[in-house]
């Protein structure tokens, strides 16, 4: 009280003590020049989001129901595309490979718990110079990620081959981003090692914010190191470990960035997920319609992918917000 | 942080620095590659080996006297300042409304967009390049700048509206009680209270820029501003022989300075991810 006493001028004390407060609760809408400000300052995110974002997005749901070539007069085709899609060779192909690939989040969330969790420790010393370089492979270009696993993975010169036929493991070398048993692991494995961190900060963060009261008290309850991970971590970082997950499994699928760059969705369709048959269609063969058609089931198995997160982040949330 | 009061048992250290050191030699044994093939000379490219038998920059000055890499690396640093001015003009008066303002149809609109930030980007280069070249964007910087704004405003929206929520309420009143009208009061008093998640934020912008390959490569020739990113990417699978040691050169090149922004910046950028309400 005395603080924020300590804002209001003296003039204003003298006619009313609590004029400010008073007049801002009183006030039902937001006067003339206020309202101005708004909307002046919401026009550039409205105008940037909906010319940018949703008429795009609409444009495209209309181009899917469209034989939509790069040149030339586009053809209304009703569900044909849906029908071609769903029909076609390689649909199970991609859906599988789509689904194997978002299995990178749970490969990241390991890694990234493991990383945060050690380096919450107390004991730990030199923890910003180990977080920075944690923080490397996502703070580099996806692309110069992918370059780096080329060189490292390459059946001829690279590293990760060397040693492997060194120590027996394989017996001669394997092409890993033209083998049809092996391209699928591999950029499902380096999109882990890119990204992993994006979740390793935000789990950081949320660790740090843990009351340290509290790991004592589990202790003086005589808490072991496993229920004191459960019944005090656990619970703190969920929150954050949820919205971390949604967020990667939706920018994992939609970035095409390293499985274009290593294999370029081949061999034949064995590592096209999704946004990479998206992209195949568009540029490669120039069919805008049938683009589109692949990119809303992209949306709609991201949408089912991270359905049951969402719905625990929201749990979590009416949890944290009840006194 | 540390806290002398709270015993760390033997378990607790073993999987301490266990964990540590497990995750710390997953990071460092391809990069402490990468970076000692960066100065082998071309011949012992061939066989594996972890220090060069002569140390050569050989490879730095192929990236920069015949590839001119230099000239991509200015492109992308341009590419990443020019997200990063345009994102805060947008998206800090956008945010500091639905952080701290009330009108119709406000959470309706902060649902819509925070849901973009769930979108496949993909989707959007057919449309952007048959605009772009519509409107004349196609091939030029401002065109890219515009393009990233796709990634970067959903993102800084969500994290400003929630640091604006949380500064102190009525602190725009008292400002007017003194005479700000109220610009005033957003540029004079919100605007240096937001400094240091603004400043994180132009940060992670930039960094869009500097390391987007989807847009950088579809957006433009080779004629036009091609960053970094996409010459990378050209030498690795453009079909040609890939000469390795200048290859790696360009990624420590294009890799190192993110890298150095986010150390400089790393306890902010903590405070920035830092997820609330949960």
């Amino acid at each position: 009280m005395a603080r924020q006493e300590a804002l209001h001028p003296a003039r204003t004390l003298d006619v009313s003590p609590d004029l400010p407060v008073a007049a801002a609760a009183s006030r039902p809408k937001p006067a003339g020049t206020e309202r101005w400000l708004i909307w002046l300052f919401l026009l550039p995110t409205v105008l940037f989001l909906v010319l940018l974002l949703w008429l795009p997005f609409l444009q495209g749901v209309w181009m899917s129901f469209h034989k939509w070539p790069f040149i030339g007069e586009p053809r209304w085709v009703g569900l044909q595309n849906y029908r071609d899609l769903f029909g076609a060779t390689y649909f199970w192909t991609t859906i599988w490979v789509t689904l194997l690939y978002s299995l990178s989040t749970a490969l990241q969330l390991a890694l990234a718990l493991v990383a945060a969790l050690a380096l919450n420790q107390s004991f730990i010393r030199l923890k910003s110079v180990w977080r920075g370089v944690m923080l490397m492979p996502y703070a580099m270009p996806p692309v110069v990620v992918g370059a780096i696993w080329m060189y490292l993975l390459d059946p001829d010169l690279g590293m990760v081959t060397h040693y492997l036929l060194h120590w027996g493991i394989i017996s001669e070398p394997i092409y890993w981003f033209s083998d049809p048993m092996w391209a699928k692991w591999i950029i499902m494995l380096v999109s882990s090692w890119t990204f992993w961190p994006f979740m390793f900060i935000i789990i950081l963060a949320a660790l740090q914010a843990v009351p340290q009261s509290y790991y004592e008290l589990a202790e003086v309850y005589g808490a072991n190191l496993w229920h004191r991970f459960r019944v005090v971590t656990l619970p703190h970082i969920r929150g954050a470990m949820l919205a971390a997950v949604i967020i990667r499994i939706a920018w994992n699928l939609a970035k095409i960035e390293q499985p274009f760059q290593l294999t370029g969705g081949g061999p034949g369709y064995e590592t096209s997920v999704l946004s990479i048959l998206t992209y195949r269609f568009a540029y490669l063969s120039g069919d805008f319609g049938m683009a589109f058609t692949v990119g809303l089931l992209l949306i709609l198995v991201t949408f089912v992918l991270i359905a049951p997160f969402l719905r625990g982040f929201q749990k979590q949330v009416k949890q944290a917000r009840r006194p | 942080m540390a806290t002398p009061t709270q015993r760390s048992t033997f378990t607790q250290k073993v999987l301490g620095y266990g964990g540590l050191v497990l995750v710390l030699l997953t990071v460092l044994i391809p990069y402490g590659y990468v970076a000692l093939t960066a100065f082998k000379p071309a011949e012992e490219i061939f066989d594996v080996r972890w220090l060069p038998k002569v140390w050569s920059l050989e490879a730095w000055r192929y990236a920069i006297e015949f590839e001119q890499f230099h000239v991509y690396i200015y492109n992308s640093f341009i590419a990443g300042v020019g997200a990063a001015v345009l994102a805060l003009c947008v998206a800090v008066p956008g945010a500091y409304v639905f952080g701290r303002k009330q009108f119709r149809g406000k959470d309706v609109m902060f649902y819509i967009i925070v849901m973009a930030l769930l979108f496949p980007f993909v989707l959007l280069v057919v449309p952007f390049t048959i605009l772009w070249v519509k409107i004349g964007l196609y091939d030029t910087m401002p065109g890219l700048w515009l393009a990233y704004q796709v990634f970067i405003i959903p993102f800084a929206i969500w994290i400003l509206r929630a640091y604006f929520a949380e500064l102190p309420p009525f602190l725009e009143e008292c400002a007017m009680v003194y005479g700000c009208t109220a610009f005033k009061a957003f540029w004079r008093v919100m605007l240096p209270l937001a400094k240091p998640i603004i400043t994180s934020l132009m940060f992670l912008a930039f960094l869009v820029g500097w390391n987007d390959f989807l847009f950088s490569n579809m957006l433009t020739t080779g004629e036009g501003p091609r960053t970094a990113s996409v010459i990378i990417y050209v030498s690795a699978v453009g079909g040609e022989r890939v000469e390795w040691d200048v290859l790696m050169v360009m990624t420590l090149m294009a890799g190192i300075p993110p890298v150095l922004l986010y150390i400089l910046a790393q306890g902010q950028f903590l405070k920035t991810f830092a997820v609330r309400g949960a």
